[in-house]
């Protein structure tokens, strides 16, 4: 089965994939009229700035046990055993914020949404993009981010090729970083003008 | 192998699940005193605030002790364990034998020892009963009285509030939340209660309530007198253990050590009823909260299925939203200030209405306290757990725009 999986390491911090998320979250799935639905959607990836200002994308792991899911004083967080993603009922939900007390990652938000009760203030988070997997379309965030930090494939493939980029970095003569040259180049700029 | 639960909470219900998912033969029975499936305590109060209805409660479905292969002893309490023997006692029918035995009896309130504390409309909200009388109460109540600046004195007061009830708050300390915040912060909820329209004070109890048959007034540590015609106890809680043998060593709770085990082999305690390890204290320390309720059940019952799995130790924390605050406070927050080895970080931010604080003890953190920006704070929670050497200036965390890209190496 095909996960999201991110590689920090690429991220630019564009931030497109916020507005993706928010986008495949509204009701009418198009950024122009989404901009003036209410409640005003918003994204479930969240693109942090790290130490020297690179892009961290956090989104929901959908930990395995998950321990927004043991904290939940509703019994409204559940996993779809099929795919592995952790949902939240917005009808169940109680707006505790227990969950958000248990996220390691701290991914959960709390906002009223459009697939939530009318007035509602639920917590919100990644549901791997399941309306638009169920239209076999891939994850949002995925489809539009343009530097590779973020990529929808099986989770054995991916390790495999990351133990493959790993394998060649430490053999004698290797010089790339699997990395492409241009954002190489601007994580190095990053660093540099912090150490400045 | 026949595993007995003692306890229908959540504590009982994860160590239920646990057992199951590595033995799907094993026998599994569960007591519990309230004749009713599993639910959620913590979310009774919104009952008494009237935005739920009690059938929201469960947090199992109809079908669960059938669907588990759970035998459920509903409506009853244990009265006896006979160690030797490997069978508990329990009123109203035969013992019940066990190989594994669970200890998830959880906590009754602690009790009131005033005069007249036996009147009626005076209420310990514990249980899905509790509320159901105080609804029945509510009625004829105009003047409510809240004792207790906790958690539970908070709830009562915002739910009766809610219900348009005039509504007291006796705190013996000198702020609320005295337990799970600083004074700084304890000062800021205190103006929030009180704009709101509750009337608080701070470093009284009360002497005596008086009435006949049901509560009219209270006598106050100060001399004065207070009219009341509904009362509310939020005093804590203690583990409720009368049925427990001398054999199995106790504390306040039941004392267990990494695999939640009791001092008899093949006697396990979680949840509310047990003794563990604080993490941010360092030592032993009974955590009544939900969350640890559930890790702790389903480790212990993990243990009881054969798996040897270890629980590192509980922590202390609680969230709560009161009016437009959010507070969140995890670990040990008010740390002794003779305590050199201690590094206290903090940074009030008035404009975006934030209030931050972090304890750090020889660079681990083991306590943050958060007031509103609270989306992130489980970050900090599984810093304090796995007791995480910070890779950065901890000034850092105190900065509104931190994220986990930060802890990076």
């Amino acid at each position: 089965m095909k996960q999201v999986v991110v590689h920090p390491e690429r991220c630019l911090g564009c931030m497109q994939c916020m507005a993706a998320c928010a986008v495949a979250h509204s009701r009418s799935g198009q950024l122009y009229t989404a901009l003036a639905e209410r409640p005003l959607p918003r994204p479930r990836i969240h693109v942090g700035a790290g130490l020297y200002q690179e892009g961290f994308p956090n989104r929901c792991r959908h930990c395995d046990p998950a321990p927004c899911m043991l904290a939940c004083l509703a019994g409204a967080i559940w996993r779809e055993q099929e795919t592995s993603t952790v949902f939240i009922d917005p009808d169940k939900c109680i707006n505790c914020a227990s969950c958000a007390m248990a996220c390691p990652y701290g991914v959960i938000r709390f906002h009223q949404d459009p697939m939530a009760p009318p007035g509602k203030t639920v917590a919100v988070k990644c549901d791997n993009c399941d309306q638009r997997r169920a239209r076999g379309l891939v994850p949002a965030c995925v489809e539009v981010c343009k530097s590779g930090a973020l990529t929808y494939e099986e989770m054995d493939e991916a390790m495999r090729r990351k133990t493959a980029a790993v394998a060649r970095s430490v053999s004698a003569g290797a010089e790339t970083s699997g990395i492409p040259a241009a954002i190489d180049l601007l994580m190095t700029v990053k660093k540099a003008r912090l150490s400045l | 192998m026949e595993h007995l639960i003692i306890g229908n909470g959540i504590a009982g219900v994860c160590a239920a699940e646990a057992i199951r998912r590595l033995d799907p033969s094993a026998g599994i029975t569960m007591i519990g005193d309230e004749d009713t499936l599993p639910y959620s305590r913590p979310m009774i109060s919104m009952v008494l605030e009237g935005v739920l209805g009690e059938e929201r409660l469960p947090v199992r479905s109809a079908g669960f002790y059938q669907q588990m292969g759970i035998k459920p002893v509903l409506g009853k309490r244990a009265v006896a364990v006979d160690i030797e023997g490997r069978r508990v006692e329990v009123e109203g029918c035969p013992p019940i034998a066990f190989d594994r035995l669970l200890i998830a009896s959880g906590a009754d309130p602690r009790r009131l020892e005033v005069e007249g504390s036996g009147l009626e409309n005076i209420f310990y909200m514990r249980t899905k009963k509790d509320v159901r009388r105080m609804l029945a109460a509510l009625p004829r109540a105009r003047k409510a009285l809240v004792l207790g600046g906790g958690l539970v004195g908070f709830k009562a007061a915002y739910g009766l509030l809610r219900r348009g009830l005039q509504v007291s708050m006796l705190i013996t300390s000198d702020y609320p939340l005295a337990m799970q915040v600083d004074r700084e912060a304890g000062g800021m909820i205190l103006e929030k209660l009180v704009s709101r329209g509750l009337d608080v004070r701070t470093a009284i109890s009360v002497e005596a309530f008086n009435g006949r048959g049901t509560v009219s007034g209270a006598r106050l540590s100060d001399g004065s007198r207070l009219e009341c015609d509904l009362v509310v106890v939020g005093k804590g809680v203690r583990p409720a253990l009368s049925f427990l043998p001398a054999g199995v060593e106790k504390d306040l709770g039941v004392m267990v050590d990494q695999h939640l085990e009791t001092s008899i082999k093949g006697i396990f305690a979680a949840g509310d009823a047990a003794e563990c390890v604080d993490l941010a204290r360092q030592k032993r320390w009974v955590n009544a909260i939900w969350p640890e309720a559930a890790a702790q059940g389903r480790i212990a019952g993990m243990n009881m299925a054969g798996r040897k799995v270890t629980y590192p130790g509980s922590l202390s924390r609680n969230v709560m939203r009161i009016f437009d605050l959010d507070v969140m406070t995890i670990g040990m927050v008010n740390p002794d200030p003779e305590d050199r080895n201690v590094q206290v970080l903090r940074h009030h931010d008035p404009v975006r209405g934030t209030y931050r604080k972090f304890v750090l003890r020889d660079d681990v953190l083991s306590g943050a306290m958060l007031i509103n920006n609270i989306q992130q704070g489980g970050l900090f929670l599984s810093l304090i757990q796995n007791r995480t050497r910070l890779p950065l200036d901890p000034q850092k965390l105190l900065e509104p725009g931190f994220n986990p890209g930060r802890l990076r190496p």
